[in-house]
Formats: C-alpha cells, sequence, structure tokens
C-alpha cells in the first residue's frame, strides 16, 4: 500500500511578502514578459518563464465583454495605482441565481465553512400567480467611505489607491469590530474550521495556499497561522487582477451579469454599462459610497 | 528552503506538523481503512509567481461529469492537488467565442472560461473522504454496512470462479461465478445462433428447426424452447449510471463482445430519454424503405431566437446545461431580441425572466400542445409553404433543408390509422414511396428525390382503391379540433387568453421561435404524446435549421474510427474473436412482445419496450419477476437505483434476495445507497482521475470532440493486471476479468497481433488519435511543438506511474501520432471556432431528414401488457398505468420533483460549497393558499404518503426504516394543488451513514443526512409489483404523476 506520510515531497512555492505583493507595480513589466519568455524556451529545456500579466494579443478574440474587460484591466495595471479605480457591475436582470460566482469564489480564495465573500440570495416577491423571483449576488461594496477601516484598531484594514478595501492578515488581531460595522456583512471571521472536519481525513484542496493578496496562506487542520483567527472578505481577487486577470466571479458568471474594471477609464465597459442603465446601489441612504453597481 | 514570512512556518516545518497531526488523529485508525491515497511524485511550483493558479504547468484541461451536459473544464493544480476548476476558453460552450483552436495553451493559461457551481464543486466529489481505495466485501447481510477489504487478486478470482464465498459468515450456498455464466465463447457459433435467433423473430425459422440445426449446442442457452432469450451469459447484468462516451464503448467492448452478454442497460430512462427518442423519431430519415436516423437532441437556436416556449424544462438550472444556454438568454433579454414563455408548475429560475409564467397542472402538457395547435390551424398561422414540400427537391426549391410528412396519406383501416399508404399498392410507383394529393392527383413521393419538386395538399381525407386516406397533419387536426380550446384551458389549468397569447406570439416571429421541452414534459406516462406535440408546433412554423430556430448539435469528429477516412483506429473492428450477444434483453427492450417466442397474448407477465432502450426503472422487477428470465450475476457500476429511480426502494427486497441475485458487485467511487447492499464492491476512479471523450455539447452549433483525461493523481490502490501497474477502476476490473478468464478483446494482442489492450490509455488514446486526425482530408491537428510537449509532462509531473508513464502512453499510439495526440490533450478536447457555426442564415451542421408528424411503427403497435394500439400521431392521453387504466385521483396534491441548480440526483452530496453552503436541506414547498387550508407554517414538519406508500415509510432494509418527511417551506411561485421537493438530499449511504470496515466503525457525515427524499412515495404501477409507473414508447420512468397526502407531524 503506497503512503506518503513518510516522504518529504519538495512542495515549494516561492513566498513573497505581503507588502511587495500589494505593492508591486506589475504594469511596468508587461509587453516584454512574453517576447523574452518565448526566447527563453527556444534554448532551454524549460517551459518559458511566464511573467504575468502577459498581454491579450491580437491572436485572442475581439470579444464585446469578457476579454474586453481583461484588456481594459490589463491596460489600467499599466498605470500608477492611484490612478486606477476599481468597480464593480452587477446586472440583476441578467443574474440566473446560479451561484457559480459563490462557489468560484470560496475555491478560489480556499475559503473554509462559514467564510462566504459573494452570497446570492433569494427572494420571492408577489402574491400567485403574479409571483417574482430575484437574485441579489453582494460581494464586498469596496466603499468610497467605508466604514469597516475606520474601527480597526491596529490599521489592518484600508482602502487601497485603487479603491479595494483589504485586509493585512499579518497584522489582524481578529477583534472582529470591522464585521459589527460593516452594513452589508461582507466581512466574516476565520474560525478554523474545515468542511471535512469530523469526515475520515482531511483532504488536500483545504490545506494547499490561497494567493489572497499575493501571498501564500496556508491553512492546515490544528494551525493557528493566518489567515485563521483573522477577518477576511472579498479582494476583487487582487491576485487575479495583479496578473492580469479579471476577479473569479466575472470570469464564471453564467448569465454575463457581472462586470468588472476601471472607473477612472472613460471608455470601459462598466462606464458604459453606468451611464446607459438605471443604476442602484445597496444602502446609498449610509453614504457609505458603493463602488458595486446593481442595474435594474 | 524559504520561509513563509506569514505563517512563520517553513515548507519543511509544513509537511512535519501535517504528519504529526495526522498522527495523532483519531482519524488516523480510520485513513488506514478506506486507505491513504496513493503517493504523488515530488511536485514543485514554478518559483517566482504571485499567482501559480495561471501558470500554464499547473493547468490540465478536462472535461466534467458532475452532471451529464459534460462542459469542458480547466483544472488547476497545486502540488498535484485539484484547487480550482474552471471552464475550458477553448470550448465555445464555455467562452463564447472560444480561443483559436491554434492558440498555444502556454499563453492562454490566464484566459477562463466559465463553470457552474457544480462543475466547479467536482474538486469535492473527487476528494471525497468517503472514497473507497480498496476493494471490500461484506463480512454480515447484505446491506448490513460490515465490511473487510480483500485483495483486488482475491477479490476477481471470487467472482471469476465463485464457489462458496461467504462460508465464513454462515451462506452456504454455492455461487457461480463469472466463468459458469459466460459460457458460450465460441464466437463463430454465436453468430451463427444469433443470426437464426432473428430468422425465428421475422418467423422465418422456427424453435424446432432451431434446435436441431444446434441440438449439440442448446447446453448454452438460457431456455432452448425460447432460443430467443439467448445464451446463458446474458444472465450476466452490467447496470450502469452516469457513463460517457469512450467509456461506454470500453464496457460494451467487455460487457456484449467479450463476455457476450446483451445485458449492457444504462439508467437514461430516468433522464430524459423520451424526449431524445421522440425527438430521433420525428426526424428520421427514410432509407431503402425503413426510418432510420434522426437527431436526439434538436435544441432552439439560444443565440439567435425571438421567442421560446420553454415548457417543463429548467434551463437555468439543470437541462444540458445553464453554461451553455444561460448567456444566449439573457444577452436576448436585455437587448429586447428574446421574449420567453415559460410552462411550469413551479417558477424555476427561467421563469423568472420570462414575459408569462404558465403554471400548467402537471402531467397536461400534452392538451397545452394540442391547444395552441388547434388554434394555429385555426388561424392559419403556419407555415404552408414549408409544410407542402413533400420531398427534399421541393424543399431544396424553397431554401429549406428539411421538409415534413404534412401531406403523405395514411391508410385508416376500421377508423384507425395504420400505416404510410406506399405508391406500389395503389400501382403509382414503388413500396419505397408515398402517395400525397395535389390539385386532384395522387402522386407517388421518392421523399429523398432531388430531381423532382412535389408537393401535397396539407388536409386531405380521401379514398382510393377503396382504402380510406387521411393525410399525416389531417390526423393531427382532427386530433387538436377534438376538443375546443376551453376544454384545453380547463385541463391544463391555464387561462384560455394565455394559450391564445402564447399562440400569437409564437406564430409572429417566423422562423425565429421555438419549443424547447425536456423531463418535465416527458417524465409522465404520456410524456411520449406530449414530446409529439410539442415538437408538432416546432414544425408547423417550419423552424428546423433556420438560424433561431431548431438546430442540432454540431457533434464532434469521430472518436471510434469507423467513418473511413484516414482513421487510424477503428476500434470496434480491432477485435479478434468478437462476440456477438443476442437475445432478448432483461428489460425487454428493442423487441415486440409478438415478435418473441414468449408471446402468448395479452397482458404479457410485464411490459416490453420495442421503441426504447435502457429501461432502468425495468431490471430489478424484471430479475424479481425472472421475467423472461432470471439474472446471476449484476455488475453494477456508478448507478444509485435504490436512491434515484422513482420508488425504487420498492425492489430493495430483490436486492436483498440472494436466491434472486447470487452475485451483487458493485463498482463505486463511494459506498452508495444500492452498492451499500452489495457483495464486492471494487473502487472506481472519479471523473478527475478518468478517460472519457465526453458527450457532445447540445447548445453551441460547432464541432465539439471533449476528452476526460486523468488529472490528478488517483486515489485507489494501485495493483498489477497483465504485468501492468494500474490504479484500481472500473476498466482495471474488466481488464483483470478477461485476463483471469482469458477473454478476447483485452491483453495481450486484445487489438490485433502485437497491438495490446493492457491499459486504459491503450484504449483512450487511440479514440484521441481518431479525433486528432478529423474526418475528412485535411482535417489533421497540427503537431505539438517542443514547447507543448514539454508543458505536457510538466502538467503531469504530480500523476503517478500508475496513470501517467509516457513511454506507456506513447506505445499505444504510433510515432507519428504522438503529436498530434498532446495537441488534443493539451486543450482537452478538439473544438471547432464559434465563426462557423452557421451560413446564409441557417445552421451550417444542419439535420437532414423527414419532420414527421405520424410515426406509423408505433401507430401499428400494441402495449404488451394492455394490447391497446400506440398512437402514431400527438394526442392527449390521461395518466394510465400498464393496463391502460387511467390513476385515480388517489392523494391531495401532485407531487413534482426537481433539480436544483447546485444538485444532481444522488451524486454532489460530497460536495459541501453545494449541498451544505447555498442550502443544507430541501424543502417540501406547497402554495401559500395550500398551507393555509392545511394550517402549516414555514419550518413545519410534514410527512408524505401516496397510495403506493400509505404509511410514507421508506425501508432501508435489515428492520430498519425512516418517514418520508420533511420541512415546509411556503411559496408564491407554485401552483396549488402541487407539491415540489428537489431530489438531491436525505441520504442514508454515500457517507451519511456509519459503516464497518476491518472492524473500525467510520462514522458517516450526518451533514448528508439532512432533508427529504421523495422517492420511496411515488406511485407505483398497480400490475407491476413493485413498479414505478412508466410511459411505454420512450420507456421513461414517471416522475411527476403521484399523488400524495400531506400530514402534519
Amino acid at each position: 500500500m503506497p503512503n506518503d506520510q513518510e516522504q518529504e515531497p519538495n512542495r515549494d512555492i516561492k513566498t513573497h511578502s505581503n507588502t511587495k505583493a500589494l505593492k508591486i507595480g506589475l504594469g511596468a513589466i508587461v509587453g516584454a514578459a512574453l517576447i523574452a519568455a518565448e526566447a527563453k524556451a527556444k534554448t532551454e529545456e524549460n517551459l518559458p518563464d511566464l511573467n504575468f500579466p502577459i498581454p491579450l494579443t491580437q491572436d485572442f478574440p475581439s470579444d464585446k465583454i469578457v476579454l474586453r474587460m481583461q484588456r481594459e484591466l490589463q491596460q489600467a495595471l499599466l498605470k500608477p495605482e492611484q490612478q486606477r479605480k476599481w468597480a464593480m457591475v452587477i446586472d440583476l436582470r441578467k443574474c440566473i441565481g446560479c451561484h457559480s460566482c459563490t462557489v468560484a469564489c470560496q475555491a478560489e480564495n480556499v475559503l473554509p465553512p462559514g467564510v462566504i465573500y459573494r452570497p446570492v440570495t433569494e427572494q420571492e416577491g408577489g402574491v400567485y400567480p403574479q409571483v417574482r423571483l430575484h437574485f441579489l449576488p453582494q460581494p464586498c461594496m469596496h466603499c468610497t467611505i467605508p466604514p469597516c477601516t475606520k474601527v480597526c484598531p491596529v490599521a489592518a484594514t484600508y482602502k487601497r489607491d485603487d479603491g479595494v478595501v483589504v485586509v493585512d492578515y499579518t497584522k489582524c488581531i481578529g477583534c472582529q469590530r470591522c464585521i459589527s460595522v460593516c452594513p452589508y456583512g461582507a466581512r466574516s471571521f476565520d474560525k478554523g474550521s474545515y468542511y471535512t472536519n469530523s469526515t475520515p481525513q482531511h483532504e488536500p484542496y483545504e490545506s494547499e495556499p490561497s494567493f489572497e493578496y499575493g501571498g501564500d496562506w496556508f491553512r492546515q487542520p490544528g494551525s493557528i497561522k493566518p489567515p485563521i483567527n483573522k477577518v477576511r472578505k472579498c479582494h476583487f481577487c487582487l491576485e487575479r487582477i495583479e496578473a492580469g486577470m479579471l476577479p473569479a466571479c466575472v470570469n464564471t458568471c453564467l448569465g454575463r451579469a457581472t462586470y468588472f474594471g476601471d472607473l477612472n477609464n472613460d471608455t470601459s465597459l462598466i462606464n458604459g454599462l453606468i451611464k446607459s442603465n438605471s443604476v442602484m446601489k445597496l444602502k446609498e441612504e449610509l453614504k457609505t459610497g458603493p463602488n458595486v453597481y446593481y442595474l435594474v | 528552503m524559504n520561509t513563509n514570512q506569514k505563517s512563520g512556518l517553513t515548507r519543511r516545518d509544513f509537511i512535519k506538523s501535517t504528519a504529526l497531526l495526522g498522527g495523532c488523529s483519531v482519524l488516523a485508525s480510520q485513513m488506514g481503512i478506506l486507505g491513504t491515497p496513493s503517493s504523488a511524485e515530488a511536485a514543485t511550483t514554478e518559483e517566482g509567481n504571485l499567482y501559480p493558479l495561471a501558470q500554464p504547468e499547473n493547468i490540465i484541461y478536462t472535461t466534467c461529469l458532475q452532471c451529464t451536459t459534460a462542459c469542458l473544464v480547466k483544472v488547476k493544480l497545486l502540488n498535484g492537488v485539484a484547487m480550482k476548476i474552471d471552464g475550458n476558453p477553448y470550448s465555445s460552450t464555455n467562452l463564447l467565442p472560444n480561443l483559436s483552436y491554434t492558440l498555444s495553451p502556454l499563453v492562454s493559461s490566464q484566459v477562463d472560461g466559465k463553470s457552474c457551481c457544480k462543475g466547479q464543486a467536482g474538486v469535492q466529489t473527487a476528494y471525497d473522504p468517503y472514497r473507497l481505495r480498496k476493494v471490500l466485501k461484506r463480512v454480515g447481510p447484505r446491506g448490513s454496512g460490515k465490511w473487510k477489504s480483500v485483495p483486488f487478486d482475491q477479490a476477481v478470482q471470487e467472482i471469476v470462479h465463485g464457489g462458496q464465498l461467504f462460508e465464513e459468515i454462515g451462506e452456504e450456498r454455492n455461487i457461480q461465478g463469472i466463468k459458469d455464466i459466460a459460457i458460450l465463447r465460441d464466437a463463430k457459433l454465436m453468430s451463427s445462433m444469433a443470426k437464426d435467433v432473428e430468422s425465428i423473430r421475422s418467423k422465418k425459422m422456427t424453435v424446432q428447426e432451431f434446435k436441431s440445426k444446434y441440438q449439440d449446442n442448446l447446453k448454452y442457452l438460457i431456455d432452448p424452447e425460447h432460443p430467443d432469450l439467448g445464451p446463458k451469459n446474458n444472465q450476466f447484468l452490467f447496470q450502469v449510471g452516469r457513463i460517457h462516451n469512450g467509456r461506454i464503448e470500453f464496457t460494451r467492448r467487455f460487457v456484449k463482445n467479450a463476455l457476450g452478454s446483451i445485458n449492457w442497460i444504462e439508467k437514461t430512462s430516468i433522464c430524459g430519454q423520451t424526449s431524445n427518442k421522440a425527438w430521433v423519431a420525428s426526424t428520421n430519415l427514410f432509407k431503402e424503405g425503413k426510418w432510420t436516423g434522426g437527431t436526439k437532441t434538436v435544441r432552439p437556436d439560444w443565440a439567435n431566437t425571438e421567442f421560446v416556449l420553454v415548457v417543463g424544462t429548467r434551463v437555468f438550472e439543470a437541462n444540458y446545461g445553464p453554461v451553455q444556454e444561460a448567456e444566449p438568454i439573457t444577452d436576448g433579454i436585455i437587448n429586447g431580441r428574446l421574449k420567453l414563455a415559460v410552462v411550469d408548475p413551479q417558477l424555476s429560475k427561467v421563469a423568472s425572466k420570462a414575459w408569462k409564467w404558465l403554471p400548467s397542472k402537471p402531467g397536461t402538457d400534452g392538451a397545452l400542445g394540442l391547444g395552441l395547435i388547434r388554434w394555429i390551424l385555426e388561424n392559419n398561422r403556419f407555415d404552408k409553404k414549408y409544410l407542402q414540400n413533400a420531398n427534399l427537391a421541393a424543399a431544396n426549391a424553397d431554401m429549406e433543408s428539411t421538409w415534413s410528412d404534412s401531406s403523405y396519406l395514411v391508410k385508416i383501416v376500421n377508423g384507425r390509422p395504420e400505416k404510410f399508404l406506399r405508391a406500389n399498392e395503389v400501382k403509382l410507383g414503388t413500396e419505397n414511396q408515398f402517395v400525397v394529393f395535389f390539385q386532384g392527383n395522387f402522386i407517388a413521393v421518392d421523399p429523398n428525390s432531388t430531381q423532382k419538386e412535389i408537393e401535397g395538399e396539407l388536409f386531405v381525407t380521401t379514398q382510393l382503391e377503396g382504402i380510406m386516406l387521411k393525410s399525416s397533419l389531417q390526423l393531427l387536426k382532427e386530433e387538436a379540433f377534438s376538443r375546443t380550446l376551453q376544454e384545453y384551458a380547463d385541463i391544463t389549468g391555464l387561462a384560455i387568453q394565455d394559450i391564445i397569447d402564447v399562440a400569437k406570439e409564437f406564430t409572429s416571429h417566423g422562423k425565429k421561435a421555438a419549443v424547447e421541452f425536456y423531463r418535465g414534459a416527458v417524465k409522465h406516462t404520456n410524456g411520449w404524446y406530449n414530446a409529439q406535440a410539442l415538437i408538432a408546433l416546432n414544425f408547423l412554423i417550419g423552424n428546423p435549421n433556420w438560424e433561431g430556430g431548431l438546430a442540432k448539435p454540431a457533434g464532434g469528429w469521430d472518436y471510434l474510427g469507423s467513418s473511413g477516412h484516414n482513421k487510424p483506429y477503428n476500434v470496434n473492428k480491432l477485435h479478434p474473436g468478437k462476440l456477438s450477444a443476442f437475445g432478448v434483453p432483461i428489460t425487454r427492450e428493442g423487441w415486440q412482445y409478438e415478435e418473441s417466442t414468449l408471446f402468448k397474448g395479452y397482458p404479457a407477465l410485464r411490459p416490453w419496450y420495442p421503441f426504447s432502450g435502457n429501461v432502468a426503472q425495468e431490471t430489478w422487477p424484471s430479475i424479481s419477476d425472472a421475467y423472461p428470465y432470471s439474472m446471476k450475476i449484476v455488475l453494477l457500476h456508478s448507478h444509485n437505483p435504490m436512491y434515484s429511480l422513482p420508488g425504487g426502494s420498492h425492489q430493495l427486497k430483490t436486492l436483498l434476495d440472494t436466491s434472486k441475485v447470487p452475485l451483487l458487485i458493485a463498482s463505486d467511487i463511494i459506498i452508495g445507497e444500492t452498492s451499500m447492499y452489495a457483495d464486492y464492491i471494487f473502487p472506481d476512479i472519479s471523473y478527475l482521475e478518468q478517460w472519457g471523450t465526453g458527450q457532445m455539447p447540445q447548445h453551441y452549433r460547432v464541432k465539439t470532440s471533449s476528452v476526460r483525461q486523468p488529472v490528478i493523481a488517483p486515489l485507489t490502490e494501485t495493483v498489477v493486471v497483465n504485468g501492468e501497474k494500474l490504479p484500481i477502476c472500473l476498466e482495471t476490473l474488466m481488464l483483470a476479468i478477461a485476463a483471469e478468464m482469458g477473454l478476447s478483446g483485452f491483453g495481450q494482442d486484445g487489438f490485433d497481433k502485437g497491438i495490446d489492450l493492457k491499459r486504459p490509455e491503450d484504449w483512450y488514446l487511440k479514440l484521441v488519435a481518431n479525433i486528432a486526425y478529423g474526418d475528412k482530408a485535411g482535417e489533421v491537428v497540427p503537431d505539438a511543438d517542443q514547447k507543448e510537449l514539454l508543458l505536457f509532462q510538466k502538467s503531469r509531473r504530480n500523476l503517478t506511474d500508475s496513470l501517467f508513464n509516457e513511454e506507456k502512453w506513447k506505445s499505444a499510439l504510433k510515432p507519428e501520432e504522438w503529436r498530434k495526440v498532446v495537441c488534443v490533450l493539451n486543450r482537452g478536447g478538439r473544438f471547432e471556432s464559434y465563426d462557423h457555426a452557421y451560413s446564409s442564415n441557417q445552421e451550417k451542421y444542419p439535420f437532414t431528414g423527414i419532420m414527421r408528424f405520424y410515426l406509423e411503427e408505433i401507430g401499428t403497435s400494441r402495449h404488451a401488457m394492455s394490447g391497446q394500439y400506440f398512437w402514431g400521431h400527438a394526442v392527449y392521453d390521461e395518466i394510465t398505468d400498464s393496463m391502460g387504466q387511467p390513476v385515480p385521483v388517489d392523494g391531495d396534491y401532485k407531487l413534482i420533483t426537481y433539480k436544483e441548480v447546485f444538485g444532481t440526483q444522488s451524486r454532489t452530496i460530497a460536495d459541501y460549497w453545494l449541498e451544505t453552503d447555498i442550502a443544507n436541506q430541501n424543502f417540501v414547498l406547497l402554495n401559500s393558499q395550500d398551507a393555509k387550508q392545511l394550517g402549516l407554517k414555514n419550518g413545519d414538519k410534514v410527512r408524505l404518503s401516496s397510495k403506493s406508500n400509505p404509511q410514507g415509510i421508506q425501508d432501508l432494509g435489515n428492520d430498519r426504516s425512516r418517514y418520508v418527511e420533511g420541512i415546509v417551506k411556503i411559496r408564491e411561485g407554485i401552483r396549488p394543488g402541487v407539491v415540489a421537493v428537489s431530489t438531491h438530499y436525505g441520504h442514508w449511504a454515500y457517507g451519511a451513514n456509519d459503516m464497518e470496515i476491518d472492524g473500525v466503525v467510520i462514522h458517516g457525515d450526518s451533514r448528508r443526512v439532512k432533508g427529504t427524499h421523495v422517492n420511496p412515495i411515488f406511485r407505483l404501477d398497480d400490475h407491476l409489483r413493485g413498479t414505478t409507473l412508466s410511459e411505454p414508447i420512450g420507456g421513461s420512468a414517471s416522475f411527476y404523476d403521484t399523488w400524495v397526502k400531506v400530514l402534519k407531524v
């Protein structure tokens, strides 16, 4: 019977400091990366050393939605961080309540039980036979004036220059004050639980790392290392953005209801959608200034 | 060694700490029993990247199997662990427009296609803590939950050779092994007998003649008095649940062509089978006097259509499936292109986007169809020009690619429509020509003629040479006009104005409209006729093959290599000593009762299914009745009839009865609700470890050949068969049985001299090669270049030797094929560009054939039990049992079931992201009006019961049982009088129950028990001893014909 308990697999993932990951100006290395990679591959029995983001050349389709957004995102990455402003648009008319985004997010960020970054709720209205059914995906609103960051005693959670509200797991003390002040219920606490607790064995998909904020975060049964005992939330898949990719929920949206982009780009798809449709934000009266726009 | 600055752990520490925790954990002892996973080779993830999931060498493309749609997926791996599943952007099913096939996977890794939540949760299906690693043999009575692990080789020996296999637990009976059942192994003799049985079937040979011809070989037959039952080999049944191309043919090769049993039976009659069969029959070709061919999955062209009437199918939740269908629908609605009307007793997600939601009474879809047909005919809103075309020449003249049988004349005998009149009967032409009436003349029609355009009048009632004749469309008209619109409204429970509005809308978009249906309309006893009525609506507006109308899936490239041109491997021909299984299957499918030697007048003991196949609900009760013969050995693979079949649990007694099923073997990834009653369970590998060639997507009109291939290291034990190291799986089991018995077609020289079939990839890579070489000249895929070869190796660096050994893979192919096969594997299949979907407003891959309103072969056949003739055209039929008697209203509410978008029937309960997080149980849904009447509020517990299960009790075997109970949820979006329960909760196995293996108790997971499972209360057929009601033509099990009582507890 094969048994890998005794072996010492050489499993190396290069680690990066949080600061480096979050602040690195990846835009600068776009362009040359691919050419360099091709050249390298020709001379060595090695795969090209890809540096993301890899620009979407004209070899990729010029579609009107997903790849357009990905191209716009890569364009935005070329600018300094403070000159881009990430925002999400969710077209509720196109949301079919498929929960694809929710699960994509869970897998992408290796979320434990009890932590959901992007729930989709379902609401029925009316009286038979005049009945309506609505679906509401609800990521973090990445508020312009976020109530959550103000109450953090250690400045572990803050709004980045590009608008993304983040949590620095190395600083978070798990006091959970931010959870209670978020009007959108967008934050949750990582209690260190696992889906395969109380089953015959823990499964490996729960203890391989997530790459949130450009790090590699291992959760493992019995451990109390971050992100365990930290507050967790949607960060627009920052690690994907910085690799030149869209947030996971955007790519996987079955009804193509979720859009993402740079508000500071006047010609971006999301700006077009916001301008030409009737737009709603959640709990606008609280003046938090959500950066998630709902089309209704 | 890098230090993880956040966690403060070095990698070495990390590994040590997990090992230590494992050692201390109480769970450790259990791990040894289910077994530890086979070891993965040391893994190294590329350094220097912030986001390893986008690295090409951490990605393998494969094909999903979380439902049967078979989406193309992209699996992202870390250290060999599947972490994230996305859609494969090379396929238009998962990204629209899809990436160019020539784009290197080295640069495309940053583009993700879409995948539904089930698809993404496949990680949890593969890494289910209850997965089996070793072979289990029961050490208590069937269903006791007591097992011991046994070596694979020993288990194979035991099932092949038989004996007193359960002596140690006090069962003295001697069990026949597979070698005692599969006794006819002489290919020549079998083929000769098979031919002569066909002669008996067509009454060209008598049983006596057969017996004297084969007097020395009668010992091989189940019953020499009934040679058409076939050889004793047929007493081996392979019953299979979800299985896809590639694996289908591999297992058929084993069952039919190596073991020589006719009984390879899938579970499709609990899926949308009647819909598929009705489409095939309604789109048949007419060749050399026979109805043949046809298209099974005709679908609306969602991307261009302007109006679709969706009848009882949840296209955003199930169907084939939301990944493909959602975007063209939501896009169409927002852009004002598309309008939907949805007929469903429940407000489904797609109904929430509809212009009209029509909450009809369950089982009345045929009446709705006929009501619409009536209005359309009455108001001349049909495409007369299209319908009058009687042959290909006439169709082509109108730029049409299909035509219909509307004008073909049907003989009326004693007031009942029989066959189409053939031209030779009235001396107008040949026996392969039909006759139409046009402008006062009777004209012979060769339907396929491209020479002479022939049209026919649509509504004809006439006589010729004393024969009463009516045109096909006249028959439908008379049926539709037999009731008033008001009567149709009353039957369906819909407002007459709604029916009219829908009919008007449907006929206001030219050919850019369609009627779409699937399970909801057909899983009734009248489902076949419902399907025919809904299909007829499409034909009436002449929408086949038009952009925005009806389209057929483009299919893929021939993977079996049988199409001739330049195909490297015709795998089904490459089989020395191939047996030709023959005889009546245990389900009596594909046979007319009247043509069998068992015919003794009506009623037969059980129904026959001449127009169907894979009638899953018939296997266990037929075994119980030993009709047409008894069964000796059942190999059950990935099928869970106790859970998934309506009323399936009523056959538990058969499963538990060792005299009726002497040897019950299961092959599955877990211990499920049916395999828990087996004698042996052989572990299988999950779809992320498996091979296959998938299904074709149904909603995109460009060629797609999906490939399923190993993505993660196998979780089952490694064994040696024919000297090859293999993971235990279904293929390994079959290879081992074949080796032990010396069966043809497997092992050394299994394909041909010098071409072995010793490893799964010896089979599957040949299928991939067939795909790579295309179907016509110049269609070969490019060779993978050096970089792609390197990527191919690197991305498989964590697969174990038993699954991936490059040299072994190469040896399955000819050297020149290797790089082409790598090209296909590196992309997870072969995909045409979406740009190729249409040409001049028509589908580029049209279906051809005659759109048939009247199915003469069905209209002239009789139900084997009631003896009643079927109808050849659409009718509205009540819900009836096998004796043709109406099923009375024997409860207060009609029960319907459905699938949530996050569940399939029995196989998603391990997916905690879905069935724990999205909803941790299902509910008994009913309308507020009903709740009020019953005094129920949200959260109340109710017990459900029916005529067939008046106590609402489910027997679990071994003196255990439970009530069919659930929690009430009150909804407005459900028709009053209807109760709805979804179908993927309430497990009692599949990790839900405690088991004892090698003396150690493995505790079940209480999360998997939650919710309600209603199949035990489904309405049974009063004449069939524990069998659900069934639709007799397409063979569907009825899912929505049960009246229930709701009792507050």
